[in-house]
Order: structure tokens, then C-alpha cells, then sequence
């Protein structure tokens, strides 16, 4: 039954998405064309979601440090304005501090954070995407998405990645100025559209940083990443992310995403 | 003997109560953090024998429990040894209950901290009561901010809310009284210490004294615009009541104002101002009473690379009725500008992945010729354990708000471990 189920999936999913059933080649798409429906596969899935995320930052020498967040999305637009509320319960300094993210593609973002023990609401300057989340290898831009225009992609090849079928895709930001990257490698898988692995490399063309899926799997039907990796392979430092308790499709209210809850986010948001 | 009795109990009440994640049998879990903190004067002050400036251990406990669609409880508690005042005391810091959760409407009271407002370490329309002393010597910076006493109301219909706050017992700012910090006594002239010999006479603590702030607050795409209002008291002591006897007051107050916060030039950008209606001297002609102002700022912060963050900020507190309080000064008094400029800087570079935080705050004032200066450099050993080293700088005339603690120029450490 099990065996049966799964091959059933991988045709419906393309045709959820509406795609031909029938094995999607390199003819039929290109490599914008990989990179949005990759992008919607990553960031988009579902009206909502909610999910625990357990973050281990690990330096060269195996110290490790954790950061644990309840994390909100809500989607406006598939592919436009998304809202993300994030509650923090580790580390303890930083316990009960919230942020809220107003997501807009081809604007920055509007970025408030509530610092509890001074019940300040603080907008954050967002120009500059690519400053570390939480003191982790992933950047702001690397949790909530790269807008697809901004870089060219070109369809290098087709291989497997750990034996599934991949689209590789060469990404070059059109003004260099708007990514730490000077080229990005991705594998997106060509049944999930998920990204399975990705090499960024610098402006002097060596690799600096490495993403892997760990773990992708189907939550109520939609492609998940539930564990992933990003390595900085220059200074030795990796940041492991688990994705515990993902839920989609909760309805959540546009009320949730302001300041009202920022401040006083209400317990069922953040359990 | 009493000094080495207070350094223990500061040194050791951390170690009593160090039982991290604890819990009570109806599974409240506890937080806070245990914290040794000491700074010293960087030179001689004249008014203080002492040279430390801060010497305590404290210990932050917060437990709160939420009923399911229930109302919810929350009390924060600190429990400090003090070296340099020779004192062990308890100070709790917050104590509320928030209403069930009902639509467009949030209930609180107790004890709580109130801030609203654009400023950056400057206020304008928040005129809830802030603890300077603590900022000075090296606290943190949670402990700027006291809590009110206060019952608050908050309305919400999208896209605007509208904030209702009421504080019955009037709660003074803490500033330097020359215990810890000396500072200018303008009544005979001279910087004062542990000599010092003012009255602060406080509002009684009549329904009519009750203060009532309220902030209506907008979101329009990616702006804030709120519109504030205050009647209340000022919280600093700048009415004389009896020059002979050395007698000050909290003269009446009410404030109206208005800002907004945005983006702009690829960073935030935020306008605030606000009208102090000094209602105890509207015409200006009293010395002894402040005069009528209106305070503007405008403020602007980037991140112009990774991890880095650039803050700037002009501040203008213009006297009103100028010319009424020159012509009121008894001869021979010192006299004020009309127009006060206040400038500062902000810069914050994360390293080592966030673990340490190198920050510089500067308070320059072309007007006064004064100013303070923040630096600290901020280390998180681990996750939960955190050093702090940092100093607090002043410089200019004797008679200047920064200037005036001169003398207390202060280098201080804390480490901190949360739970």
C-alpha cells in the first residue's frame, strides 16, 4: 500500500500544480521558470503555517549554541506579500521576544521587534537582507526568500542528488550589490520543486557556504524541508534547523500579524 | 565590617537561589537571571568618599501563568544585595493581571512598564517614569524604564488602536541625588554629593492627581503615525517651591503630540514632536517654575553593511515665553538658552556570529557644550551566561545636564546568567 501511495503523489502533485503529468524535462521550463515554482515549493506552501524550529549553530570546534522559535506564515498573495510572526523561547535571554516581518517582493521588508523587559516595539532597518538571523548561517533573505528577479538562472544540467532526479540551476545576481554571493548552484528536485542542495559561492568564485535538505517530507500533502543545513565551508561554522510540529492551513487571522500580538501574543500562537 | 556583611550578601544571593529551570507543583515555570555587577569611578569626586559606583547581585525571577480563554497573571521580581548602599532589598518590578481575551479589546492592570514613542534613549511623548541613575552607573537597560503603577486600556480596529492609561500614584524619574551620582545644585551653585539637602516635594496622592496619558496609533502600509496626549506631572523636580528651605516640586503638565516612523533613504526614519504645557507657568513670567516648551526629534537608523547599525538623531527643545523668563530672572541669576540642541549616535557591530556586540552611544549637545558617552562591548560566553564590560562618560560645564556628572565618569562589568 505504502509502495503504491508514493508514486501515486508524485503525479498529483505536479498536477496540483499544474503541470503536465508526465515527466517534466528541460525542455518545458526554464531556469526562471525552475526558480519560481522552486521558490513557491520552499516558501509559499499552504494558505498558513505554523511550525517549531529548532535551531543548533556549531562552530568549527562543536561548541553549540540553540536558538528556538514558535514560527508563524501567513500568505496574501501566492508568490507576493507574505507576514511572519516569530516568538522566541531559547536562549533565555531572549525568551518571550517576538518579530514580525512584513514581507513585500521588489521592496524591503518592514521588520518590527518586542523586546519584553522594555516593552518596546522597535522597527528594524531592513536594507540589508543579508545580515545573519539570530547569529546563524542563514541570512534574513536565506529564511524568507530571494526574490527570483533578482538573479539570472540558467539551466546548467540534470542529476541526482541522493537518488532523486535534479534540475541544477546557476544563479547570478543581476546587481552584485544585492547579494554576498557572486553565483548560486541549486539542485531543485524535479518532482517537489524543494531545493536539495545549494553552493554559494563568493565574488572571487570560491565556495563559501553550503545548503542541504536533510530531511523532506509531506505534511498534510505539501513538500516540507523538516531538516536542513546551511555549512560555512570558509570559516567552519554550520547551523543545523529542525522543523518540529509543522502545521498548514490554520486559518490564522491578518489580526495576529500587528502590533497588538506582538506585544501580547496570545498563548495558542506560541505553544 | 558592615561593607564586607553587604559585599557577601551581594556575592551570595545569586548562589541561593541558584536553582535554574525550578518549578512549582502546578507546573509554573520559573525564569529570570542571576546577575554580579560592580563599576568604579574612573577619578575623584570631590562629593563622594566612595569610589564605587555600583556593587550588586541581584536575582530576576519572573513567573507567569495564562488561563485557557482565561485571564492571564504575570509578576517579575527582583531581589538585590547591595554593596555600595549597604542594603538588600526587594523591588518588584511587575505585577499585572490582563483581562480574558476578548476582541479589539486588552484590559491590564497592576504594575507594569508603559513605553511608546519613536525615540532612541530620548523621549518626548513618553512620559512614563524612567530611572536615570540605573542607566548612568551600568545597569541594564531594562532598568531605564520603571513601572507605573496603572490601570491600561487598549481599543483595536484595524488599522488603528487606540491606548488609554491611567496612573493614580504618582512615580517620579530617578535621577542622581547625589547618594551614588553628584550633580548640580542650582539653588546654591555648586555640584553636591552626599551633602546634598533637597526637599522633592511629591504630588499628593489625591483621584485628582491621577495621571492619564493616551496614544492613538495608526498603521498606514509601511508608516506608524500616532497622536499622543498627557495630563499629569513633570517627573523630574523643576518647580522651587521655598528657595530658603531648598524645597523643589513636580509642577503640572500636560502634553500633546504627535509621530510617525517609516521607511526612508533605505533605513527608518521617524519625526516626533510634542507641546509641554507647563500648566503651573503658561505665561512664563515664573523663575521658579519650568516654562512651556515644545521638544522636536527626528531620528534615522541603517544597516549600511552585515551586522552593523548606524543610528542618528537630533533632538530641539525649544523654551517658550523666552523673553518673559529673562525678564523674570532676579539680577545676577544664571540665565538659559532658549534653544537646547541634543545630538546623538548609535553604533552596534555584531560579531563572531552575534556573540559579541560592540556598541558605542553618544550624547553630544552643541548648545550645552556637554556630552555622554556609552561604549560596551558585550560577550555571550555561552547561551545563557553573558559578560558585559562598558563605561559611562560625561564631559562639559559643571552647570550642564551631562556636564554635572563630570566627576562620575564610571568603567563597569556584569555578568549575567539567564533562565
Amino acid at each position: 500500500m505504502r509502495k503504491f501511495v508514493t508514486p501515486l503523489t508524485v503525479l498529483l502533485v505536479p498536477l496540483a500544480l499544474g503541470l503536465r503529468p508526465s515527466p517534466v524535462g528541460a525542455q518545458t521550463l526554464s531556469g526562471e521558470e525552475i526558480m519560481k515554482r522552486s521558490s513557491l515549493a520552499e516558501f509559499y506552501p499552504g494558505d498558513d503555517m505554523k511550525a517549531r524550529v529548532l535551531m543548533r549553530l556549531i562552530t568549527k570546534d562543536g561548541g553549540e549554541r540553540i536558538r528556538e522559535m514558535t514560527m508563524l506564515r501567513k500568505n496574501l498573495q501566492e508568490g507576493g506579500d507574505q507576514r511572519y510572526f516569530i516568538y522566541f523561547h531559547r536562549p533565555a535571554d531572549v525568551r518571550e521576544m517576538t518579530f514580525l516581518i512584513w514581507k513585500s517582493p521588489r521592496k524591503d521588508d518592514d521588520r518590527w521587534l518586542f523586546i519584553p523587559a522594555l516593552k518596546l516595539v522597535k522597527r528594524i532597518a531592513a536594507n540589508d537582507k543579508r545580515s545573519s538571523f539570530v547569529g546563524s548561517d542563514f541570512s534574513y533573505e536565506d529564511v524568507s526568500g530571494r526574490d527570483v528577479e533578482e538573479d539570472s538562472h540558467k539551466l546548467l544540467r540534470e542529476e541526482k542528488v541522493d537518488g532523486k532526479d535534479a534540475f541544477v540551476i546557476e544563479s547570478v545576481p543581476k546587481d552584485p550589490a544585492s547579494a554576498d554571493f557572486g553565483k548560486k548552484l541549486s539542485w531543485i528536485d524535479k518532482v517537489s520543486f524543494i531545493p536539495l542542495k545549494e553552493e554559494y559561492y563568493d565574488r572571487r568564485g570560491d565556495l563559501s557556504r553550503v545548503f542541504s535538505a536533510d530531511e523532506v517530507k509531506q505534511v498534510q500533502g505539501l513538500w516540507t524541508i523538516t531538516k536542513r543545513t546551511m555549512k560555512n565551508v570558509q570559516t567552519g561554522h554550520r547551523t543545523e534547523v529542525t522543523f518540529q510540529e509543522v502545521k498548514y492551513n490554520l486559518k490564522l487571522s491578518d489580526a495576529l500579524f500587528t502590533e497588538r500580538y506582538l506585544k501580547n501574543p496570545p498563548p495558542e500562537a506560541v505553544r | 565590617m558592615r561593607v564586607r556583611a553587604s559585599i557577601w550578601i551581594a556575592l551570595g544571593l545569586p548562589l541561593v537561589f541558584a536553582s535554574p529551570p525550578a518549578s512549582f507543583a502546578i507546573e509554573v515555570p520559573i525564569h529570570g537571571f542571576l546577575e554580579v555587577a560592580g563599576g568604579v569611578r574612573l577619578q575623584d569626586d570631590p562629593a563622594q568618599p566612595e569610589d564605587a559606583t555600583l556593587g550588586e547581585g541581584r536575582v530576576q525571577l519572573e513567573v507567569s501563568h495564562s488561563w485557557e480563554k482565561g485571564p492571564k497573571v504575570f509578576l517579575r521580581t527582583d531581589f538585590i544585595g547591595d554593596a555600595v548602599l549597604e542594603t538588600t532589598k526587594i523591588e518588584v518590578r511587575e505585577v499585572y493581571i490582563d483581562s480574558p481575551p476578548i476582541p479589539k479589546v486588552d484590559v491590564r492592570i497592576g504594575r507594569q512598564i508603559l513605553t511608546w514613542g519613536t525615540g532612541d534613549f530620548l523621549f518626548v511623548n513618553d512620559l512614563f517614569p524612567k530611572d536615570y541613575l540605573s542607566f548612568f552607573i551600568g545597569r541594564q537597560s531594562q532598568y531605564l524604564k520603571v513601572a507605573s503603577d496603572a490601570l491600561k486600556a487598549s481599543l483595536f480596529v484595524e488599522p488603528l488602536s487606540l491606548d488609554v492609561v491611567a496612573i493614580p500614584f504618582f512615580t517620579p524619574d530617578r535621577v542622581p541625588t547625589g547618594e551614588r551620582l553628584s550633580f548640580f545644585d542650582g539653588l546654591s551653585g555648586r555640584i553636591v554629593g552626599k551633602d546634598a539637602d533637597l526637599t522633592l516635594e511629591e504630588p499628593k496622592e489625591t483621584f485628582g492627581n491621577t495621571e492619564v496619558t493616551l496614544r492613538l496609533l495608526g498603521h498606514f502600509q509601511s508608516y506608524e503615525v500616532a497622536l499622543y496626549g498627557f495630563t499629569g506631572f513633570f517627573h523630574s523636580p523643576v518647580g522651587v517651591k521655598d528657595p530658603m528651605k531648598r524645597v523643589l516640586f513636580y509642577p503640572k503638565l500636560n502634553v500633546y503630540g504627535a509621530s510617525t516612523r517609516g521607511p526612508a533613504l533605505g533605513g527608518i526614519a521617524n519625526v516626533e514632536i510634542g507641546y509641554y504645557d507647563s500648566r503651573e507657568d503658561r505665561a512664563g513670567r515664573d523663575p521658579f517654575v519650568e516654562n512651556p516648551s515644545i521638544k522636536y526629534l527626528v531620528g534615522y537608523e541603517r544597516q549600511p553593511w552585515a551586522d552593523f547599525t548606524l543610528g542618528v538623531q537630533y533632538f530641539l527643545d525649544q523654551m517658550l515665553k523666552f523673553d518673559r523668563f529673562q525678564a523674570s530672572l532676579p539680577p545676577g541669576a544664571p540665565t538659559r538658552d532658549e534653544l537646547r540642541h541634543l545630538l546623538t549616535l548609535r553604533l552596534t557591530q555584531f560579531l563572531r556570529y552575534q556573540t559579541i556586540e560592540l556598541s558605542l552611544f553618544v550624547f553630544y549637545s552643541p548648545s550645552d557644550g556637554d556630552s555622554y558617552v556609552r561604549p560596551s562591548v558585550s560577550y555571550k560566553v555561552t547561551d545563557n551566561l553573558t559578560a558585559v564590560l562598558g563605561a559611562n562618560l560625561f564631559s562639559g560645564g559643571r552647570s550642564t545636564p551631562f556636564g554635572q556628572l563630570d566627576a562620575d565618569d564610571n568603567l563597569y562589568l556584569r555578568l549575567t546568567y539567564s533562565f
